[in-house]
């Protein structure tokens, strides 16, 4: 399934690519023509492949790794940019985890592990110690349980799972900080002002202090 | 973004570690197997946190293997599209710069860094804002958005972009 993506990344290859395919199609800006064949993208329901002017900068790297347009994820085609769209690619049961609770998670396997390793065969992966390190350093707060409590108000709001982790991993601190960076939550950010600087103030109270 | 998932997969197991031990024969087999490989759709498994369920093992036929359906939680790491990561930096060149967030590798190009920010080559390679004021190099950490992923057998490899608001970096480690 790791092949699902193909080789070379599943950027779009833009304008101006000259695509091994036959492509004859006009490349529109927003399109995302990727795949063998467009028309049978269209109908597939697939990732939201979207890129508005970032697409076209890479179409250097992306030609390179020829195969960069693997059929596999053909998008919906819509105009906005790139959004974060958790929920669409994730199998289903997947519960995302804010790096805090991801800290804490690791955390707890690794003490466990000092204490369970008779065995010598089993050993941590390297992958394991990056994630434990990266959690460590990203993240913001001690309490992950009052963290979730405050960003689940959100949620009553329509904003994702995916979005709130975001929130909870970069640690915004103004509206426009959020709004900016989550281009999902833009469109209905009359709605979500208020509630989002409610929100940010009493993460703001749950900061490390460092 | 880290996510706690339930997975499932079969586990062969040999003759020999039946017994009374079997069920942690399958464990540590699995955490074996799993931990540390990575997949397009779910990303790198971090760890394993529990079994769910350890289902009727099953003989194979002529090689007296018995698979057994293993149902395990586990975290994983996978980066999105869209996504805001924070990464470090791990190397700079005139290309653009390499930077490492967790078990992920992620490379920003020189087209995806600000325009007002120049390469300056020397020992320490970096991108400086004209002013001097900003400064990436090796070990700064950024926030960067990811634009693009792509997953082998063994690795997440991203493209990201600064070129954004509220992106760039956020701790620079000369300064400090």
């Amino acid at each position: 399934m790791s092949d699902k993506g193909g080789h070379g990344f599943s950027l779009p290859n833009g304008k101006g690519v000259k695509s091994s395919l036959k492509s004859t199609t006009p490349v529109t800006k927003d399109a995302s023509i990727k795949g063998k064949d467009d028309s049978s993208t269209k109908s597939k329901k697939g990732r939201n492949v979207q890129f508005a002017s970032e697409g076209s900068k890479f179409d250097k790297s992306a030609a390179a790794s020829t195969k960069a347009n693997s059929g596999s994820s053909g998008g919906k085609k819509e105009p906005e940019p790139l959004q974060l769209k958790v929920e669409n690619e994730l199998p289903k049961g997947a519960k995302c985890l804010m790096d805090c609770e991801a800290a804490y998670v690791l955390q707890g396997i690794q003490e466990q592990m000092i204490i369970l390793s008779k065995d010598p065969t089993i050993k941590l992966p390297v992958s394991f110690d990056r994630g434990l390190q990266y959690t460590k350093r990203s993240t913001h707060y001690t309490d992950p349980e009052s963290v979730r409590q405050v960003l689940e108000n959100l949620k009553k709001y329509g904003v994702s799972d995916g979005e709130i982790c975001v929130i909870a991993n970069v640690y915004p601190e103004t509206t426009d900080e959020v709004f900016a960076l989550l281009l999902s939550l833009k469109a209905r950010r009359i709605m979500l002002d208020d509630p989002v600087k409610e929100v940010l103030s009493e993460l703001a109270k749950l900061k490390k202090s460092t | 973004m880290f996510f706690h998932i339930v997975l499932e997969r079969n586990m062969q197991l040999h003759p020999r570690h039946f017994g009374r031990n079997l069920r942690e024969n399958l464990v540590a087999k699995l955490m074996k197997d799993v931990e540390g490989t990575c997949s397009g759709q779910h990303g790198f498994v971090v760890a394993i946190t529990g079994i769910e369920n350890i289902g009727k093992g099953l003989i194979r036929d002529g090689t007296g293997f018995v698979s057994f359906p293993v149902k395990y939680q586990c975290v994983v790491f996978r980066p999105f599209k869209g996504e805001i990561l924070e990464a470090v930096v791990t190397m700079v060149n005139k290309m653009g710069f390499f930077a490492e967030a967790g078990p992920v590798q992620i490379f920003v190009s020189n087209h995806l860094i600000p325009d007002d920010m120049e390469f300056q080559s020397g020992d320490m390679p970096n991108y400086t804002t004209s002013d001097g004021s900003v400064k990436i190099q090796k070990d700064s950490e950024v926030r960067l958005k990811i634009i693009g992923t792509r997953v082998d057998a063994t690795e997440i490899f991203c493209i990201g972009t600064i070129k954004d608001d509220f992106l760039g970096v956020i701790n620079d480690p000369a300064s400090v």
